[in-house]
């Protein structure tokens, strides 16, 4: 199993103001260049960062592309991760896509990952005017293109449902070859197995379970081995999923540590995705993180966390939302996978690297949580855990993956 | 997860691999008339399923039917209540990844209910 970070670069206001202060942008911006500096010293694999539009102290990380090119200059070897790019061709024209993935891709000396996705929120499908309905397909033509401007001299043109262009040679082209590792966001079970089909790396929201995500694991390999029809001219087989993350010398000081990261991650998640609340977001004026606390209830948010931090899976599954996504929801602002000690991250993230997870992608940057925190986390778990982890990645995972992918008859661009 | 062999009406197993056929050729349109066809076949056959619900949310109560997929070939509600159900199209075209969620649920639904 290999280790990444993810980034929403949320920002929530303070409780009793209205307004950030003037520097609070610069501040997580630059720790963010701090934070993945540190985990490609100490080796961790990914970085991956959302594209999200006008979702007010949710995430402010709306230009991506800019901060991997930071970042490109600042690091080694981690890889770089689009999680993902808007590919509706309202939010960004294929073309640019495939110019800034390629020349992201050389800055980088080909340490790209190029994940895709849609949104779903009405702040920023109804700011660029994208139908919901339409939404997928957009995605879908717009990704396919991308790829086949990335790879063919000249691309030939293309006359679309939702965009068209002559003929053009679209330049830079990336380093990797054909093209950068293709990921897509992927929510709920179904869209894991659209990724498999479709012979995409699943970057999943779902916060699964390890004994969900064995399942999800076998069925994702049998339909890549069966059933695939790339969407790109090489495949990237693989499965990464989202945890919460935050390291401390005792479980009660991580979890002191891991503050509401998890609960305003998932509350504010939930806020904008939800059309009854994000569809009525008052813009620039609302204080979504006090509307956080106010409805939690600091006390009780805290009084939960504390409880609910360690529980056993069946514990934290009782009273789970049936819909997909509210669960994820739920999960995500519950689970203690991925915060505790050196100990109880060693025993829970062996139960993922056993169900044959391929990634696991860290939410460390959440809520309010302090840089300081973080740095110490990434610190201890890139000293104390990640070579282990390494290690076994090498020697047994790499084989079970290729016992999974044998027969595979298209070409495989992966960094797993 | 199912598989179009574990399907044994031999009717809706056909629809299936056809609507399979035509999303590996590329045709996404193609294959979202033929799920359509064989969810509202499903859905004649055992009659029973119009009347399930399910719970997503605490207190919210919805027809288990409809999370059939709304990605513009729309199962509408007003049939599933008048147990006449009818699949509304409100686009001409389909993306391939759009006819492979229905494709998913359609099968699902299929070895679910034992057909």
């Amino acid at each position: 199993m290999k280790f990444g970070l993810f980034y929403e670069l949320q920002l929530p206001k303070p409780y009793d103001q209205d307004q950030w202060s003037e520097d609070d942008e610069l501040r997580i911006y630059h720790n963010m260049l701090d934070q993945v500096e540190l985990a490609d010293q100490l080796g961790f694999d990914y970085v991956f960062e959302v594209e999200h539009h006008f979702l007010e102290e949710y995430s402010h990380s709306s230009a991506p592309e800019l901060m991997m090119a930071a970042l490109s200059q600042r690091t080694k070897n981690i890889r770089l991760g689009h999680g993902i790019v808007l590919t509706p061709p309202a939010y960004n024209h294929p073309a640019r896509v495939a110019e800034r993935i390629a020349a992201l891709d050389i800055l980088s000396n080909g340490r790209v990952e190029f994940g895709s996705g849609e949104s779903a929120s009405d702040m920023e499908l109804g700011g660029f005017e994208v139908e919901r309905g339409l939404k997928k397909a957009m995605w879908e033509e717009a990704t396919r293109e991308v790829t086949n401007m990335m790879t063919a001299t000249p691309y030939a043109g293309f006359e679309g449902e939702f965009f068209s262009m002559p003929a053009r040679n679209v330049v830079p082209k990336p380093r990797q070859k054909p093209h950068p590792p293709l990921w897509v966001a992927a929510s709920r079970r179904e869209t894991t197995m659209v990724a498999a089909r479709l012979g995409m790396g699943s970057l999943g929201f779902g916060f699964e379970t390890p004994e969900e995500l064995g399942e999800r694991a076998n069925e994702y390999y049998r339909l890549v081995r069966e059933e695939c029809m790339p969407i790109g001219h090489a495949i990237n087989p693989g499965l990464a999923v989202l945890n919460t993350f935050m390291m401390g010398p005792t479980d009660e000081e991580a979890l002191r540590r891991s503050a509401n990261g998890p609960g305003f991650f998932s509350y504010s998640l939930g806020y904008y995705y939800n059309p009854a609340t994000g569809g009525k977001h008052p813009v620039g004026a609302a204080n979504v993180y006090r509307k956080y606390r106010d409805e939690s209830g600091e006390a009780q948010a805290q009084e939960r966390q504390q409880r609910s931090g360690f529980l056993a899976e069946d514990e934290i599954r009782q009273g789970e939302p049936e819909e997909e996504v509210q669960r994820a929801l739920y999960r995500a602002a519950r689970s203690g996978n991925a915060i505790g000690t050196v100990d109880r991250l060693r025993k829970t993230l062996k139960m993922y690297e056993d169900q044959h997870l391929d990634v696991m992608v860290f939410v460390a940057q959440a809520g309010d949580r302090k840089h300081e925190d973080i740095m110490e986390s990434i610190d201890t778990f890139g000293r104390q855990l990640l070579p282990e982890f390494k290690e076994r990645h090498e020697k047994t995972h790499r084989k079970w993956r290729q016992e999974q992918l044998q027969g595979v008859e298209f070409p495989i661009n992966s960094s797993i | 997860m199912a598989k179009p062999d574990q399907v044994k009406d031999t009717d809706l197993r056909a629809q299936i691999e056809k609507a399979y056929a035509a999303m590996r050729s590329g045709n996404g349109t193609e294959a979202v008339k033929v799920l359509s066809d064989a969810y509202l076949y499903l859905l004649n056959k055992y009659p029973e399923m119009l009347d399930e619900t399910i719970e997503p949310r605490p207190g919210r109560k919805m027809f288990a039917v409809m999370r059939w997929p709304m990605l513009g070939a729309n199962l509408t509600l007003d049939s599933v209540t008048q147990k006449r159900p009818q699949i509304e199209f409100v686009r001409e075209r389909f993306a391939v990844s759009e006819a492979i969620t229905y494709y998913e649920y359609t099968l699902e639904s299929a070895v679910a209910r034992g057909a």
